[in-house]
């Protein structure tokens, strides 16, 4: 740790606060690091849960013809195992970096819309109870994450639990839109003197086009479930075979959301890693340029490829060969990122703190989630690959050894800025290995088991079919996943009160989180820092990292505004009233507004038992309460 | 050009990095979202169009089982009139803008062109007038036996129709929310970013219907 | 030392994992979709070949590549600073070729392969139409005039036109040794074809449905019989006509290993009334695939279900039942307060009381049953049909299978669907006699 010079000058506990403590500063936040962490929070547990979930799964599948759990049981628990680990754990585990570390950043304050954030917060968390709850009553959705009409329609699945999936989607598409705005608003305005689209972090510019393809891809789910819905309660015909609807409309609609989702998962990882690898190699990011605009490449050809999702539906040879095409396409800035990333740590003096073992493990294991994708790009192939566990093994290993690689390693190296304490290593280094292990214990055999014939979401299977052994060694791998991430859950909770005090710059880090106090202060900067270069930190410590690379002169930024100074680390712990920053007053507002909204949705859950009274009581009360608060909140100042 | 901004409004505003409003950005981004929300809608439509198994239609006569002949649904007249009310409106919104942002210069003193009042009463009255024309089109289709219940053409037409409805009365109570701004205190250029945001997104709105009215309405 | 604690255990976990590993190399893969059975997956072998070659090469590379990378670059004691870098064009372009050039390898025999599969089947090709029901295959064979379920009999060296089109949600056809899958969706029909090489006479393969569809998705099976032409022929001609439709009528003429399995029920002498209906002698000869020469992997194994599912059957009954009666029962269960079996099924030359069929075949909502006794499996080719389990689903079929559509018949049985106990239905001499009947439908 010779490199990082400041040391803290005092103890976290007591500043983290910062004068806000108790449940209700927690209820009532709008400071986007709070929000952050309640992300963080909340997405780790339904991560446990949707794990345990994967568990109930392999319990039943780890010898033929088991009966752990019935069939409509193991179809809710793969729904919602899917269901889950997308929407309320991946996803708002990006979010929750997106919160706490695109202002940090950028050199902002705060996002745009700080009562926004935390209403997208709320939304979240009510919007993922909504949908959870009813698996405890045997309702839970069942039709599978991707939920294909017409068996999701009522007359194949006249039950509750579909019109769980399908409002509990809609609010968690609103909860993601919300937030969406809010993010791209806050990159676009809100960076700090200096800080061109072309110096930010590459987590932030990973975050900015996810951004954009969240606002892009949501609308087409959000129609696709509004379709679905009206169908439900409504009678419309949307996917009524008997009225002549082409079931293939819902796919379409689904895969022009599902496939940029898939980036949506994958680019904060991505993002992640880009800053965790050139802190341990000791150099910058090879390649910045490259590592962008593949990014954007990657963005925009999502947009293109959805159809390979479709590939044996039947489209015909013009289209298959069409989406094939585009699909191999997107393989090379992948593979360039890659590269890129090797690149880094090429010549570096590459230290394998825990940050740094995950990110090499996403690189290791993201690498073989590409190639199998590679192999059913090819729709022939496909065709005897789709719907196997092939298939399977081929995301797992992207949102897994990608994803959720990427969202640990970034765990472990934020905790000490999230918390102002480090976790600790020996554990880490346990979870590590037992994780990369038991990962590939769990999900390399399913790419056996599924080109030897076995098809996805099934409950259960006969023996002698050639797939007891794989299946049998994927469920012990997933104990194993179960038991790594407990030393994980021990770690965090353990860290979080004992662990190894950090200084402001825990890793020795470039970019200007690290310049400020952790855990950051309300305000995160004292002083807005004129940024001059990508690496504002090594500016200042290491300029010999960064001496290749295009500098400004500060002076030419800090017209645009008095209070910039140069970057510097920031040591005080002041309250913001004494350094008369205004902060943002905490709100109850868009709680109330988000419960409004939630309840809105559930009161039409009493039109499927023909009680239509109750069910427009709750409903147009609920939207009175949403568009009053709305109103209020909108009318009220903000700071 | 950042910093000119920046200065002009150093007081309250923050300070931004291109210089415009938070809120302008992001309703910019809204918009764009927006534009996906409408094209899922509208090819949502299009694919549904002739593949209703009975009537009525939207362009072809149809004959029911009972023996009962309909004409085609859609009457282009009545739409056409209700299309240039919208359009209309978009004018009286540019105008409503212009009156805030001008407010006090010579020339908009005590004319009708700086009685921003007038102009979003104007946009909203039209607008409304427009949602009345929806409400006639919607019966009369029901009357002709069209629900949203009755075929693909139903369900995709009211939906689509019915999405950029309620867009328009969203528009309007927003307009209507303003102008009560504009009566208890007057909105001043320094509120010109509240109007300027609304005008965005009621020609946004305006766009759409345009886009609609083609694709529904006029091509068969 | 903590930190190499975990690496050890690395080390002995990728043991086990390699001893389970070599173990699965010991196994049998009758669904393998690495074969060259047909011309179908000829192509798609070929093209597999290639992306795992690539994909291996590829893997080899970049793992390599960050493994000497990690190793060699690690942190040294006392080290200078690393030689700084930002990027070197010439790298960054090579590594953006590089990708460009294999997939293009991967893009041209793709694209040639998509184009071979999807074109047009030959004309002389049989045709197959594929209908998918929750949770049962229908295959119809318009040149034969042949109806059938959940089994599907091919002529070994003849292309087959799959036909595809579902009565609901959507499904999936598929048989991984024959060829890929294709989805099966209503309002749209969908098609793929293969050619069993001529070679597969006699075999025999495991099919299923691959696209989520509800609560017995697991539970839609089916089997692909690859016969010679010869017996195909004898197959259809035989499968065109009604069954015999009384055990009092001459039995059928079958082949004697069959005939064994249902001399239990159907050779018992009638003791009851003579049947009602017309006594018909097929006039073909007939084939069904013999059953000793089904492997095991092709016998279903679903167990029967246990615990408040359980389906009790005095099995002693069995051997009571009697075919005419059963004959006399299928049109006629109205009676016992459930809906007759022709409600929903069709059985060649029976008819409803009042002599009419309820619906044609496009109509049919259960499997057709004509020749039931000459399938080896029924209700998605997840039981045996034997007399015992027969019984068991008659009774019960909500309990036997999830999400059945197939009512519960069985007095006093405990329906799923209605939420309750049934008061009227079938008692066990009835089904008894029920499934007598079913197995004489040669």
């Amino acid at each position: 740790m010779a490199t990082t010079a400041a040391t803290p000058t005092f103890a976290p506990p007591a500043a983290a606060s910062y004068g806000q403590t108790g449940i209700w500063s927690w209820i009532t936040t709008v400071d986007h690091k709070r929000i952050g962490a309640l992300y963080l929070y909340t997405a780790l547990f339904f991560f446990l849960f949707g794990g345990l979930e994967a568990g109930m799964i392999r319990w039943q599948l780890a010898l033929p013809n088991q009966h752990i759990v019935t069939a409509e049981q193991y179809n809710q628990l793969f729904t919602m195992h899917g269901t889950t680990m997308v929407f309320l754990a991946i996803m708002p585990l990006s979010a929750a970096f997106f919160n706490f570390l695109i202002p940090l950043q950028i050199g902002a304050r705060d996002v745009a819309f700080p009562r926004l954030n935390a209403f997208s917060y709320w939304v979240y968390v009510l919007g993922g109870t909504f949908m959870t709850v009813p698996i405890f009553f045997g309702n839970a959705p069942n039709g599978g994450w991707f939920g294909y009409a017409p068996l999701t329609t009522m007359p194949y699945s006249s039950g509750l639990n579909i019109d769980f999936w399908v409002m509990g989607l809609q609010i968690l598409g609103i909860s993601s839109l919300a937030a969406a705005f809010n993010f791209i608003t806050t990159i676009i305005n809100m960076r700090a003197p200096g800080m061109t689209l072309m110096r930010m972090p590459v987590f932030t510019w990973m975050s900015f086009v996810v951004q954009f393809l969240l606002i892009l891809a949501f609308p087409a789910i959000t129609i696709a479930l509004v379709f679905l819905l009206f169908d439900r309660f409504f009678g419309t015909q949307f996917y009524e075979i008997a009225a002549g609807a082409d079931p293939l409309l819902w796919q379409h609609l689904f895969w022009v959301f599902g496939h940029p989702e898939v980036y949506i998962l994958i680019l904060p990882a991505f993002g992640l890693v880009s800053e965790i690898l050139p802190t341990f190699s000791r150099k910058p990011l090879f390649g910045y340029n490259v590592v962008i605009y593949s990014g954007i490449m990657i963005g925009f050809l999502g947009f293109g490829v959805w159809a390979h999702h479709m590939f044996a539906v039947g489209m015909g040879a013009t289209a298959d060969t069409v989406f094939a095409l585009t699909t191999m396409l997107i393989g090379v800035p992948t593979g360039v990122k890659i590269f890129n990333w090797i690149a880094t740590m090429w010549g570096g003096q590459i230290r394998f703190a825990a940050p740094m073992k995950f990110a090499i493990g996403l690189i290791a294991l993201f690498t073989i989630g590409g190639i199998s994708g590679v192999m059913h790009s090819s729709p022939p192939a496909d065709l005897q690959q789709t719907d196997t566990y092939f298939v399977v093994a081929h995301f797992h290993y992207v949102l897994f050894g990608g994803s959720i690689m990427g969202i640990l390693g970034g765990i472990y190296f934020y905790f000490p800025k999230i918390t102002g304490r480090y976790m600790s290593e020996t554990m880490g280094t346990w979870h590590f290995w037992t994780t990369f292990i038991a990962m590939n214990l769990t999900f390399f055999p399913m790419h056996f088991s599924g080109m030897l014939g076995m098809p996805r979401r099934i409950y259960t299977y006969d023996a002698g079919q050639g797939w007891d052994t794989f299946n049998l060694i994927s469920s012990i791998g997933t104990a194993m996943l179960i038991l790594s991430t407990l030393i994980f859950v021990i770690n965090f909770l353990k860290s979080r009160k004992s662990g190894a005090i950090a200084p402001n710059d825990a890793w020795g880090a470039g970019t200007l989180e690290w310049s400020i106090p952790s855990p950051p202060p309300d305000y995160n900067f004292a002083e807005i820092p004129v940024v001059t270069s990508r690496y504002p930190l090594w500016d200042l410590k290491h300029p010999e990292r960064t001496a290749g690379i295009a500098h400004s002169a500060p002076d030419i930024m800090t017209i645009t505004d008095a209070h910039a100074v140069p970057v510097h680390e920031e040591t005080g712990h002041k309250t913001a009233a004494e350094l008369g920053i205004p902060m943002p007053f905490n709100t109850v507002k868009p709680l109330i507004a988000a419960a409004a909204l939630v309840t809105m949705f559930s009161g039409l859950l009493f039109m499927h038992k023909d009680q239509f009274a109750v069910a427009m009581t709750i409903t147009i009360g609920s939207a009175a309460l949403f568009v009053g608060t709305l109103y209020a909140w909108l009318t009220s100042p903000l700071e | 050009m950042a910093s000119a901004v920046a200065h002009e409004s150093h007081e309250h505003t923050h300070y931004t990095t291109t210089g415009l409003d938070n809120r302008k950005v992001a309703i910019w981004a809204f918009i764009g979202s927006e534009c996906m929300l409408f094209a899922s809608l509208i090819s949502t439509y299009l694919i549904y169009k002739g593949k209703s198994i009975v009537g009525p239609f939207p362009h072809e006569a149809w004959t029911s089982p009972s023996g009962q002949i309909f004409k085609p649904i859609l009457n282009i007249p009545v739409t056409s009139q209700s299309t240039f009310v919208l359009l209309m409106s978009s004018l009286a919104m540019v105008m409503a803008l212009d009156a805030v942002e001008s407010r006090g210069k010579p020339g908009y003193v005590g004319t009708i062109k700086g009685n921003s009042k007038f102009w979003l009463a104007a946009t909203a009255v039209l607008g409304a007038t427009f949602l009345g024309y929806q409400a006639f089109e919607f019966t009369s289709f029901v009357h002709e036996g069209l629900t949203i219940k009755t075929n693909l053409f139903g369900s995709s037409f009211f939906t689509l129709t019915g999405f950029h409805g309620a867009h328009v009365t969203a528009g309007v109570l927003w307009l209507l929310t303003l102008l009560s701004i504009d009566i208890k205190r007057g909105l001043t250029p320094k509120d010109a970013l509240l109007v300027d945001i609304c005008a965005l997104y009621w020609h946004f709105v305006d766009v759409v219907w345009i886009a609609i009215f083609t694709l529904v309405y006029l091509i068969a | 030392m903590p930190r190499k604690r975990p690496r050890r255990l690395a080390s002995a976990l990728i043991l086990v994992a390699g001893a389970l590993a070599i173990a699965a190399c010991g196994e049998q893969y009758p669904n393998s979709t690495f074969t060259h059975l047909t011309d179908f997956n000829t192509i798609i072998d070929g093209l597999w070949n290639r992306l795992l070659l690539l994909g291996t090469i590829v893997f080899v590379l970049v793992e390599g590549l960050l493994i000497y990378t990690i190793i060699k670059f690690r942190k040294r004691e006392g080290a200078p600073e690393p030689k700084q870098t930002h990027g070197n064009s010439t790298l960054e372009i090579t590594w953006t070729i590089v990708p460009v050039i294999i997939l293009a390898m991967i893009a041209v025999p793709t694209v040639d392969a998509i184009w071979k599969t999807e074109a047009k089947a030959s004309a002389s090709s049989i045709q197959v139409q594929v209908i998918g029901h929750q949770w049962w295959w229908e295959f119809r064979y318009p040149q034969y005039g042949v109806v059938t379920a959940n089994e599907l009999y091919l002529p070994a060296g003849r292309t087959a036109n799959f036909q595809l089109n579902s009565r609901d949600v959507i499904h999936s056809f598929w048989t991984p040794q024959l060829g890929g899958k294709r989805d099966v969706i209503a309002n749209r029909t969908n098609y793929i074809w293969f050619t069993p090489d001529s070679s597969l006479a006699g075999s025999v393969f495991n099919g299923f449905c691959t696209e989520y569809c509800g609560s017995s998705h697991a539970n839609m099976r089916f089997h692909v019989y690859t016969v010679s032409p010869a017996d195909f022929d004898k197959w259809a001609a035989h499968q065109k006509e009604q069954a015999a439709l009384s055990p009092v009528a001459a039995p059928a003429p079958a082949t004697p290993a069959v005939a064994v399995k249902v001399a239990s029920a159907a050779t018992k002498p009638a003791t009851a009334k003579p049947a009602a209906a017309p006594v018909f002698t097929p006039t073909a000869e007939g084939y069904e695939f013999p059953l000793d020469k089904m492997p095991a992997h092709t016998l279903p194994q679903t167990p029967m279900p246990v615990g408040d599912r359980e389906v009790k059957f005095d099995d002693a009954l069995l051997a009571q039942g009697d075919a005419a009666r059963g004959h006399d029962l299928v049109a006629n269960i109205a009676n016992m307060g459930t809906v007759p079996c022709l409600t929903c099924h069709i059985i060649k030359g029976e008819y409803m009381v009042g002599g009419k069929q309820m619906f044609n075949d496009d109509g049919a909502k259960a499997p057709n049953l004509t020749h039931f006794a000459t399938r080896h499996t029924f209700a998605g080719g997840v039981f045996r049909s034997d007399a015992k389990t027969l019984a068991r689903w008659i009774k019960n079929a909500e309990h036997m299978k999830p999400g059945s559509l197939m009512t519960t018949l069985g007095n006093g049985e405990y329906a799923p669907s209605m939420k309750s106990k049934r008061t009227t239905g079938l008692d066990d001499r009835q089904i008894a006699d029920i499934v007598a009947y079913l197995l004489s439908l040669k």
